[in-house]
């Protein structure tokens, strides 16, 4: 895909993203001028855009999508819900066909091509309900085109030998309008050869009157050319509306240049001679002419200046003007103040390239600083310091930029509801906060799939059916709620739902029934709550079109893990339910905590951290410990990652929690909080499970930061494994993790 | 070398444009709306053209040349605005407003050039 098509791929979704939200709106409040228009530039500027990629399907489809709004914006037809339907309808033909240029495809596939031929009958068919209104006006149209051609047919065609002429006089405005005079002679001169050209100055008035920012000119000039009249014509478009143009062919009768004669502002005989003069009459034939109008200027005289252009170029300026009046009768828009968009466009990996390099800076900052710190000269300290408070300064600005507002991924959702509501027969409103808090793009893409599910979910299971909210005196009309907002260092979105709640026993019995806790076990309300993002875990039988897919809510909590977020469940028993999603401002950043071991450092991210601990050797062969009453599985990084050397007398143990598990990490030192730059690891590198990323320390050091949620599943396969006797790792188990030493 | 300013709320024909633009070695500038584009020459920038679409979320391209053209440095500055065929009602006024031109979309990069040919001196 070329650059131009990459970009109008990506402009037109993001316009139809506004064509869609204006069309939702638009059923709220159908007379939103402003609205309306807004959709229609939109479709418009799609339209614009797929003709410049020379995407014909594209083109076409939205060419009768275009036509439609253009109708209702002109208040031709009103809207209805089901108007608004079809357009939603077209608005996701239209994403598809995008998908289609994205993807590189010539064409559309039969399927497709048949969806959106249904979609194009369906617009006709509505703008056939106002045809009547119309017709009119497409017969005025086809009238003046078959008049155009007759025009230009009895005025020319191509001529080979003979000059034309060409007399023109500006209007008074022509300068004002930024137009030079002389450019039309340059530029005529691009046409032919041009023969002749005289000046007119006739109109320049005394020194005393004359208004240096007036045109007064005029020119006749010859030209010799292969083009058609129109063609000439056409250089003279800008300022035919203001000036005196008559464009005469070769071999003119007289009758024509004596008219011609007649009619121009100047004296007559004055003009005669500038005719004579440039050749576009012999001496003879003005003579005759001079003759001719003579004997007939009293009659004309009476005609006066009316009969101007009525012939020659007549029907075109009628043409024009018809054109031009039926044109400003239409309603004239005021284009409403939208959001300013002081906008640079920037390809994303532009800016994952700033940001790579920032990460950089930052390591080598870092390693600036140390060795200013070792060298022990205080000047080299300050001047380090006062750098690394710069580049701290410079990665945060940088972070800053790949920050967007997640209201785009929020308003998405308003068609989700829409849509479902009206397919299960409840009454659902979508109610939008915290629209502008950002976060980093990247999660910005990948947290749309989990909370579409949880959105459906509330919409399917949250939200009771009409009659048992009616029954339970609640407001018919449901309420789902997306909220976002900042807290320390967090972004938090929550989905909330005014519906029936988690029902805790149930939950309670699946669990016991699906054999994920005993039922002897006591746990606590949250804890009951939260079961359900266990893998497997579904409390409706009935499987709807919608959510209970197959798709749990563990998929919602590993996807949301993947981004380091945390997602936790609330629920009052008839009141209703929040989901808390907690992420990461970014991903390109972490808060880690330092380890070491032999001489190998390792970054724990430090949201996963509970505790530290001194670790005593020899409480058992097992790796396991007793954490006040609790059983601790735990892993030897030395071992699982093969570190050479002798593990120190006093160890640490590290203690995480992710996904619910917790586990203990044994390491040789703690080094203490650092926050880093994360750098991806190598394609080479890429399978090895435990490992997350790298970072490089100041001293130029590598340090691995560790995926804790590999970690601990391998931590408890391996217990498990060993309880059961196996005692060695499972074949899916990779040796590069855990090389097992019992 | 010529420079010309282009104002288009559209990426899409802002990059079609300037492409043709730069091949035909002018030297452009480009902006996203009108309200930039006006800083712009407020500021007093060297442009020999300025093309502007019409339809613009925010200062619509009327308003643009209205505005632009009162200023000293730009009164006869040729400028062109981009219209289609179904916006011929905005001709006038864009004309009266101060506009020199006007290019009809979809334009071939031979029609694009020959109107700027015409009205760049």
């Amino acid at each position: 895909m070329d650059e131009l098509t990459s970009v109008f791929v990506q402009e037109s979704r993001e316009q139809l993203a506004e064509m869609e939200e204006g069309l939702l709106r638009l059923e709220q409040d159908p007379d939103d001028r402003d609205n309306l228009n807004g959709i229609f530039r939109a479709a418009h500027t799609i339209k614009g855009g797929s003709g410049v990629v020379e995407c014909s399907f594209i083109e076409a489809f939205t060419h009768d999508v275009e036509n439609l709004l253009d109708s209702l914006r002109n208040g031709a037809i009103g809207v209805t819900p089901d108007l608004a339907t079809l357009l939603l309808a077209c608005c996701d033909h239209m994403g598809a066909l995008l998908d289609l240029l994205a993807a590189g495809e010539p064409a559309p596939g039969a399927g497709l091509q048949t969806h959106g031929d249904e979609l194009t009958a369906a617009l006709k068919k509505v703008l056939a309900t106002i045809a009547s209104a119309d017709e009119v006006e497409i017969v005025q149209a086809t009238g003046l085109a078959e008049q155009a051609p007759t025009v230009e047919v009895s005025g020319g065609g191509v001529v080979i030998t003979d000059c034309w002429h060409i007399s023109v006089r500006f209007g008074p405005n022509v300068l004002r309008g930024g137009m030079d005079p002389l450019s039309f002679i340059r530029f005529l001169s691009s046409l032919g050869e041009i023969i002749g050209v005289a000046t007119v100055t006739d109109a320049i008035p005394p020194a005393a009157e004359m208004d240096p920012e007036s045109c007064y000119l005029g020119f006749e000039i010859q030209l010799q050319t292969r083009a058609t009249k129109a063609d000439i014509e056409r250089v003279f478009d800008f300022v035919r509306d203001e000036c005196d143009l008559r464009i005469l062919p070769p071999h003119s009768k007289l009758a024509d240049y004596l008219r011609h004669i007649e009619e121009l502002p100047e004296d007559s005989m004055r003009l005669g001679e500038i005719l004579v003069r440039c050749g576009a009459v012999t001496q003879a034939e003005m003579d005759a002419a001079l003759n001719e109008q003579i004997r007939g200027t009293p009659g004309e005289e009476g005609a006066g200046p009316p009969q101007i252009g009525e012939i020659l170029v007549g029907k075109e300026v009628v043409y024009e003007e018809v054109v031009e009046a039926a044109a400003v009768k239409q309603a004239q828009i005021k284009e409403k103040k939208a959001k300013e968009a002081r906008l640079v466009r920037v390809q994303a990996d532009k800016l994952d390239q700033l940001i790579d390099l920032v990460g950089e800076l930052v390591i080598a900052g870092a390693s600036a600083n140390l060795l200013a710190l070792r060298s022990k000269q205080s000047d080299l300290v300050e001047a380090t310091s006062v750098l690394s408070r710069l580049v701290e300064d410079i990665r945060d600005s940088a972070l800053q930029l790949r920050m967007v507002q997640i209201g785009e991924t929020f308003s998405r959702f308003n068609r989700l509801v829409r849509d479902v509501s009206k397919e299960l027969g409840k009454e659902i409103e979508l109610n939008i906060s915290g629209a502008e808090t950002e976060l980093d793009k990247s999660v910005v893409e990948k947290i749309g799939d989990p909370l579409m599910h949880l959105v459906r979910n509330s919409l399917d299971h949250g939200i009771e059916p009409a009659e048992v909210r009616a029954a339970q005196g609640k407001p018919v009309c449901g309420q789902v709620y997306l909220n976002a907002f900042h807290d320390s260092g967090n972004v938090v979105i929550q989905v909330s739902d005014d519906g029936g709640g988690l029902n805790r026993e149930r939950i309670k019995a699946k669990a016991i029934e699906r054999g994920l806790i005993q039922a002897t076990q006591t746990l606590t309300d949250s804890e009951i709550v939260n079961l359900i993002f266990e893998p497997g875990f579904s409390t409706v039988e009935k499987v709807s079109n919608l959510s209970g897919r197959g798709v749990g809510m563990d998929v919602v909590r590993r996807n949301i893990e993947a981004l380091r977020g945390i997602v936790e469940v609330d629920s009052v028993e008839g009141e209703g339910t929040t989901f808390t999603i907690r992420l990461p401002l970014t991903l390109a950043i972490i808060d880690g905590f330092l380890v070491g071991v032999g001489k190998a450092a390792y970054v724990i991210p430090l949201d996963t951290v509970v505790e530290c601990i001194e670790h005593h050797d020899g409480e058992s062969g097992r790796n396991i410990l007793n954490l006040r009453g609790e059983v601790l599985p735990f892993i030897r990084l030395r071992d699982a990652f093969e570190v050479p050397g002798e593990a120190p007398p006093r160890e640490s143990i590290v203690v995480v929690q992710f996904g619910g598990h917790r586990a203990g990490i044994v390491v040789d030192q703690l080094m203490g909080e650092f926050q880093t730059v994360i750098k991806p690891l190598g394609v080479m590198f890429r399978h090895l499970r435990g490992i997350g990323g790298s970072t490089i320390l100041g001293s130029g050091e590598v340090a691995l930061i560790l995926d804790v949620a590999a970690l601990i599943q391998s931590v408890s396969h391996q217990e498990s494994n060993r309880l059961i006797g196996t005692g060695r790792a499972q074949a899916g188990t990779p040796k590069s993790l855990v090389s097992e030493k019992d | 070398m010529k420079t010309i300013f282009l104002v288009d709320d559209s990426a899409t024909i802002l990059l079609s444009i300037a492409s043709i633009l730069t091949k035909a070695g002018y030297a452009v500038e480009k902006a996203p709306n009108a309200e930039e584009a006006l800083r712009k020459f407020q500021s007093g920038t060297k442009v020999d053209l300025l093309i502007t679409d019409l339809n613009m979320p925010g200062m619509n391209g009327i308003e643009l040349i209205r505005e632009v053209r009162k200023l000293p440095d730009y009164k006869f500055m040729p400028i062109l605005f981009l219209t289609t065929e179904s916006q011929q009602s905005r001709k006038q006024e864009a004309k009266e407003a101060g506009a020199t031109g006007w290019i009809v979309k979809p334009a071939t990069a031979d029609e694009l050039l020959n109107t700027i040919k015409l009205v760049v001196r």
